[in-house]
């Protein structure tokens, strides 16, 4: 699965520790799920879509590989 | 009482004992206890004399004690990623634990003999042997993967 969690953040001007201070986890949490080495979890996807006010399917995408 | 709800209670009392956890305060008692129980077999072995070996047996039980209290201590940040690491630090120790208690002693056993021929005799690795090592597995798998996340 890809992301644009970065871009997200960065339009919305979020440091990874702000972001992560919303949703209620850790900063490293935030940097795994950006680099795609950690799938968040249905609640934590919908957690960042209410924080990004875009539907979640806007910012993760399956790949070829999914 | 209908059977439903007789499940539903069953059902939730399992995921409080499955997601139970430690405050984040009890990692330094952890610490402090399998410190203590290391300076104490320490202390047994090069200071003491006479018969001590219900001490080395208590020694070892609040070493276990102290690293399973450490194991299940929340992290000052505890969130979803952290649990699934933590699963996957459980499901490795279980495994690379079982492999040892069935390869260790074949291993030992080989040593013994290659080093002095008829050396000891066969026999299964203690129960404190296998334990210690399934929790330094965990432990050092936890904080490997939380590193590497």
């Amino acid at each position: 699965m890809e992301n644009t969690i970065k871009i997200e953040r960065a339009i919305l001007s979020l440091t990874q520790d702000d972001l992560a201070k919303r949703i209620g986890v850790s900063r490293q949490t935030i940097n795994s799920i950006e680099a795609n080495r950690y799938v968040p979890s249905t609640v934590l996807s919908l957690k960042l879509s209410n924080v990004f006010g875009k539907p979640v399917n806007d910012f993760f995408k399956l790949n070829a590989e999914d | 009482m209908n059977t439903e709800k007789i499940m539903n209670c069953e059902r939730k009392s399992f995921q409080k004992i499955i997601k139970f956890r430690l405050p984040h305060r009890f990692m330094m008692i952890g610490i402090s206890i399998v410190l203590l129980s290391i300076v104490g077999m320490f202390v047994r072995a090069f200071a003491m004399e006479g018969d001590s070996d219900w001490l080395k047996l208590l020694l070892q039980k609040t070493l276990l004690v102290g690293m399973l209290i450490m194991s299940m201590s929340k992290d000052k940040i505890e969130d979803e990623m952290t649990v699934a690491l933590r699963a996957q630090s459980y499901a490795i120790g279980f495994v690379v634990g079982v492999i040892y208690a069935l390869v260790m002693p074949y291993v030992e056993f080989g040593v013994s003999n290659l080093v002095h021929s008829g050396g000891e005799n066969f026999k299964n690795l203690g129960d404190f042997q296998v334990l210690l090592f399934m929790l330094m597995i965990q432990l050092m798998f936890y904080h490997n993967l939380k590193r590497y996340r």
